[in-house]
């Protein structure tokens, strides 16, 4: 039992130092380069391979993690700093495989395990739009360096055999072309499962919860199964297209990380595509979370405690101040006296808001200390400077007293974390994608020492 | 602690020219404190002020005086902060705070028209400005591009840039009016630093319509975000120092500022250049507490022109209601307005003016209009509809011109800190009044167009303030008629500068601050060098023009 | 707080109450006179003959359709606070109104013209109402802003100032 991962590792090192045979001359015509160019919108590889301010897929914007940045590679058609040498059959490696042309692995920080789900076509597709239309860029981000032993790329390939799943996606025949659209580019170039499904040990993606939400940094990825409560059953494909295109409806507004994926992806998706994910999520096994006794968009009452407040001077220290006089003084303006929003809804309620329906109130939080932003909008603004701990956690317990779930709690020390987890790097996408590589390199540890301790076992056997 | 220190730039006031100043300098690598007599305080307390307040209409409700730094209030009672001694009253209002007082205005942020700069040569009327409007150019838009001023390019000020933002979302009160008086008036958008998208992190405006007293989420600029931007860039704000004098060395240079903290305890600053900021009555107020054996006139007064040339604008009004539903209260409260009488030969004969349109709420004055004239039982509230959505008022802004004999001087009152109170002399002479007599006929044309009935206007003889104090350190070339040079540096001493409101020479028809900030920045832009003239401390600067 | 009124408290409904039998209807502590003229205002209920006295004179004075029972007490108990006669004085001043079958519009010029005592009384109800505020002057406070009359009056088309109207340029719309 203990030698079968050995052999697919020897397998699996085998197979990375096999070179990789020379692609014939490729011909790419007008409408495969835009399919590329739309699937890797759709893909977001932009979101990580451009550093703020930078040229696009130049690379170089730094995934922090505690024991040093996964800097992403310039993936433009440079023959000296990017991917212009690489045949279709390294770029697909490294695309659906986590291999790069010299055989190293990636970190899965890249989401290769989704993009496995990509047909050959596709993949041609993208290599034809990034080979002919992304400018070339000539400047080589820094090189990623992590420390022993987390430099050992090579326990990346214990464990994509452990979770990497075969691709590419297989159309299951009992559905419609409709939801099999819908399926591929959800769990395929979409990658929402990097986000939404939530993971184990090993930072793998467990594939038997799929879409139950999972925490990406401060932020909670929710629960999109197609549960009524806790997912979202409740929702009309409609509504689910427009929150993907527009980023808001009435039930939701997108923020942190989301609000970037629907900026730099979702967005540009055509309606049929939005339309086939929807039908496709709404097929999701249910998950339900115990909390949600009812669904997360149906909580609250418009309510106010003015009689409380009117009349009455604020307390000389601002930390007393009340969850009534500080929903008036940062909140009311907008959300108006009794969280119903503005007229024709411009301005959202958040009476009948999945931000104060969940149990995990980390996103609400967020909000409050970071805002809402949508390029180029800032929809709502920050209140990190202005609100202490203590001011959140008092105001966000009025919230989910009077709009959401009154069972949620908003505390002081939850508010103190997030915000040392949430506003160190103002890119939302790096932060989610950083506790992604946090995880996956404790995993790799965690691999490490496990190859370590049968390494060790196998050397005692044979030297007793 | 406080005893020991020292700058290369001292400003006096954290208002927003103050600031903007401060941040410039501490920008250029200069160590800079800024001294502001009154508090800190946040909008969140603003706004809970004013939601508490039992007079909405009073704008000053939510910023009450402090002992230690008072300003006017006139409301329930009036403090007398500044005395009157006729024969005109000027019940000027002003915020002593961090930001000062444009944490409350409409937040018109207009240039002059180029023939303000030149209304002697041009009408035999006030006085030139020491430079031109080409001069002040790109200053204006330093000021724009620092405050985001939204704005369309027809209300007769040049540009050689684009606006920051674009016009801010007409009401639609503004569209009827710019509709229905298009065969008479443009109707144009007015020029306010308000956003009309997402400018520097703030929100696009939301229509809160409380401008005045207070923008709940930073859509419209204020000082309290140039006090930000000055302790963002380096500079060191003191809050609750309120300066009471400024001290001189043998040859007349400022040495030091001196202050009171809350308890009266006395605290003294060093520099080498002094920068005063701190509005156009308390600017003034505090260089004629300056007395000393040398200058026994207080500083910077060897002229005897501290003081005096205070100009404001005085408005009166037409409140009529229009034949048609227009709901006044949706978007921001001063939108529109007519710009055609801002210049032209009659400006020889009587005052230039803006027509001002109102878009704030008529709900909390038709209310108590309607209570006081006993409107009881359902008859209460249909006629409160009736005034919410038919009432519109349209108001004149008109220029006064320089006279010495319109001044600030010391009281023989003290304030709450023992320390004299400015004294307000001041009149609305015959040219003034002329321009009120001729925009008469623009009044009834536009309540005409608008099919006005029951016209209401304004009581004949009294005219509404503005609070666009200026004139009282006016600069020129000439020191004898003039209070500093067209830098702002004061004639008598060489490292004493004046910026804000104070130095504008006259006061045009358009709200000081921009004219304010803009000609600050100049004078900044002279001390750091950066204007192609001598570098800072070299001698004082010529006229360009 | 259950003793007071609240048929007309937001989201409340006195019938559905255990203790409703216990308490006064209007109905019973006014003329027909009052009832015809504010009918709307007849199933109000009130804890004792003042406190009813206050809200009948309160709903002709405001000739709303609804008034909140909790607001009533809270500005009944302020008004009472400043002046102890208060009480009395509406009671007087609903009495007045009855007898003489005075109707609302009228009633100022006729409190004024007869130099009553009264005269203040009606003010001070209606500018409780109306603007959320009790009191003159130095001593005046604040009650209500959102919820004072004046703004759920127009509230159809208006929000009070400070809040917002809706996203930029919402107030472009013609309001209807």
């Amino acid at each position: 039992m203990n030698r079968v991962p050995f052999g697919h590792l020897a397998a699996a090192l085998l197979l990375s130092i096999v070179p990789a045979v020379a692609s014939p001359a490729f011909g790419a015509d007008d409408d495969q380069i835009a399919r590329g160019k739309y699937l890797a919108t759709a893909s977001d590889c932009v979101a990580c391979h451009t550093a703020p301010g930078g040229a696009a897929m130049a690379g170089g914007l730094p995934l922090a993690t505690p024991v040093g940045p996964i800097i992403a590679t310039n993936i433009t058609p440079s023959k000296e700093n990017g991917i212009g040498n690489y045949t279709l059959e390294q770029f697909d490696a490294a695309l659906r495989r986590g291999v790069r042309a010299d055989g190293k692995h990636l970190y899965p920080a890249m989401p290769y395990t989704a993009y496995a789900q990509l047909s050959d076509e596709d993949v041609a597709a993208l290599y034809a739009y990034f080979m002919n239309e992304v400018t070339p860029v000539e400047t080589s981000p820094a090189k990623t360096e992590l420390p022993f032993p987390f430099n050992i790329r090579l326990s990346m390939a214990a464990w994509n055999l452990l979770f990497l799943d075969k691709g590419p996606f297989v159309p299951d025949p009992s559905q419609d072309d409709e939801w099999n659209r819908g399926a591929y580019l959800v769990r395929g170039a979409a990658h929402c499962g990097t986000c939404h499904t939530p993971r184990n040990l090993f930072m793998a993606e467990n594939t038997s919860s799929e879409m139950a939400g999972g925490d990406v940094g401060p932020w909670h990825a929710p629960n999109i199964t197609s549960d009524a409560n806790s997912g979202i059953g409740g929702w009309s494909v409609e509504e689910l297209v427009a929150y993907m295109r527009d980023g808001h409806t009435a039930k939701s507004q997108a923020a942190g990380p989301m609000a970037e994926a629907i900026d730099h992806s979702l967005r540009f998706l055509t309606d049929a595509d939005l339309k086939a994910m929807a039908v496709y999520l709404k097929t999701v096994a249910a998950v339900r979370d115990k909390a949600d006794s009812q669904p997360v968009f149906a909580w609250g009452s418009p309510s106010d405690e003015l009689a409380s407040i009117r009349g009455v001077g604020l307390p000389e220290d601002p930390e007393a101040m009340t969850g009534p006089q500080l929903y008036d003084a940062y909140c009311a303006t907008c959300h108006q006296a009794q969280g119903q929003g503005s007229f024709m809804g411009g301005l959202p309620s958040l009476v009948h808001n999945t931000a104060l329906g969940r149990e995990n109130t980390n996103n609400l939080v967020m909000v409050i200390l970071d805002g809402l932003r949508r390029q180029p909008e800032v929809l709502m603004p920050g209140f990190a400077r202005e609100l202490s701990d203590t001011q959140i956690a008092t105001l966000g317990s009025y919230l989910v007293q009077h709009f959401g779930n009154p069972a949620a709690q908003v505390t002081q020390s939850q508010v103190a974390a997030l915000r040392n987890g949430g506003s160190a790097t103002s890119d939302l996408v790096t932060l989610a994608r950083t506790a992604l590589a946090v995880g996956v390199v404790a995993a790799i540890v965690l691999l490490g020492l496990i190859i370590l301790a049968l390494r060790r076992r196998k050397t005692k056997s044979i030297t007793v | 602690m406080a005893d020991t220190l020292s700058a290369d730039f001292v400003v006096v006031g954290s208002g927003i020219i103050g600031s903007l100043v401060a941040r410039k300098l501490a920008l250029a690598g200069a160590s800079v404190i800024i001294l502001e007599a009154g508090p800190r305080v946040t909008r969140a307390e603003l706004v809970a002020r004013f939601r508490n307040s039992t007079r909405r209409s009073d704008w000053m409700s939510p910023y009450p005086s402090v002992e230690w730094a008072p300003h006017p209030i006139y409301q329930p009672e009036p403090n007398h902060h500044i005395v009157q001694a006729g024969p005109y009253p000027y019940a000027a209002e002003y915020i002593r705070q961090v930001g000062g007082t444009t944490w409350h205005w409409a937040a018109h942020a207009w240039r002059n028209v180029p023939n303000d700069f030149r209304i002697k040569s041009l009408y035999d009327v006030g006085v030139d400005w020491p430079f031109g409007y080409d001069d002040l150019e790109p200053f204006y838009q330093e000021a724009e591009e620092l405050m985001g001023v939204s704005g369309a390019d027809n209300t007769g000020s040049p540009r050689s840039q684009p606006f920051p933002m674009e016009p801010v979302a007409e009401p639609y009160a503004m569209r009827r009016l710019r509709e229905r008086l298009a065969s008479d008036y443009p109707v144009v958008s007015n020029t306010t630093a308000r956003n009309s998208r997402v400018y520097d992190g703030r929100p696009a405006c939301c229509g809160n319509n409380s401008c005045q007293p207070i923008c709940p989420i930073d859509a419209q600029y204020h000082g309290g975000l140039s006090a930000d931007a000055a302790e963002a860039a380096g500079a060191q704000l003191i809050p609750n120092a309120n300066v009471y004098m400024l001290e001189h060395d043998e040859q007349g240079r400022i040495a030091a500022a001196l202050y009171y903290d809350p308890d009266k305890a006395s605290h003294r600053v060093t520099g080498k250049t002094f920068i005063v900021a701190a509005n156009g009555i308390e600017s003034p107020r505090l260089l004629l507490l300056s007395k000393s054996d040398k200058f026994p006139g207080g500083l910077a007064n060897s002229s005897d022109m501290v003081g005096r040339n205070l100009m404001d604008h005085p408005s009166t009004s037409l409140t009529f209601d229009a034949d048609e539903d227009v709901w006044l209260g949706r978007g921001p409260q001063s939108p529109s307005s007519i710009n055609t009488m801002r210049d032209g030969a009659f400006r020889s004969e009587h005052s230039p003016y803006r027509l001002d349109f109102t878009n704030i709420s008529r709900v909390d004055g038709a209310t108590r209009s309607l209570i006081a004239a006993g409107v009881y039982g359902s008859e209460l509230e249909k006629r409160l509809r009736y005034s919410a959505a038919r009432e519109m008022n349209v108001k004149n802004v008109l220029e006064v011109l320089p006279d010495p004999e319109r001044r600030i001087t010391l009281s023989s009152e003290t304030d709450s800190m023992g320390i004299p109170k400015p004294q307000a002399h001041y009149s609305i002479d015959d040219y003034t009044r002329k321009g009120h007599e001729r925009s008469q006929q623009d009044f009834r044309r536009i309540a005409e167009l608008m099919g006005g009935t029951n016209l209401r206007f304004s009581k004949e003889g009294e005219f509404a303030n503005n609070q666009h104090i200026c004139g009282t350190l006016s600069m020129g070339n000439d020191p004898k008629t003039s209070v500093c040079d067209q830098w702002g540096r004061a004639h008598d001493h060489e490292n004493l500068f004046l910026a804000g409101t104070a130095v504008l020479p006259t006061s045009s028809t358009c709200n000081s601050t921009e004219n304010g900030l803009a000609v600050a920045l100049r004078s900044v832009a002279h001390i750091l060098g950066q204007d192609g003239a001598a570098a800072r401390g070299a001698a004082t600067g010529e006229a360009r023009a | 707080m259950k003793t007071d009124l609240t048929l007309f408290s937001r989201g409340a409904d006195a019938a559905d109450r255990p203790d409703a039998n216990r308490r006064l209807l209007l109905f019973g502590l006014v003329s027909a006179y009052t009832a015809s003229l504010v009918p709307w205002a007849m199933a109000q209920e009130a804890t004792d003959a003042d406190h009813g006295a206050f809200l009948a004179v309160s709903a002709i004075l405001v000739g709303r359709q609804s008034l909140d029972a909790a607001h009533a007490g809270r500005l009944y108990a302020a008004l009472s606070a400043d002046d102890p006669e208060f009480p009395a004085a509406a009671k007087a001043l609903l009495e007045l109104i009855e007898s003489r079958r005075i109707d609302p519009m009228q009633l100022q010029q006729i409190l004024d013209d007869e130099q009553s005592p009264l005269k203040l009384v009606p003010w001070r109800i209606v500018t409780a109402w109306y603007m959320g505020i009790v009191g003159d002057g130095a001593k005046a406070r604040c009650l209500a802003f959102e919820t004072a009359l004046n703004a759920e009056a127009v509230s159809d088309v208006l929000r009070p100032p400070t809040y917002a109207y809706g996203a930029y340029g919402s107030w472009t719309r013609k309001p209807t």
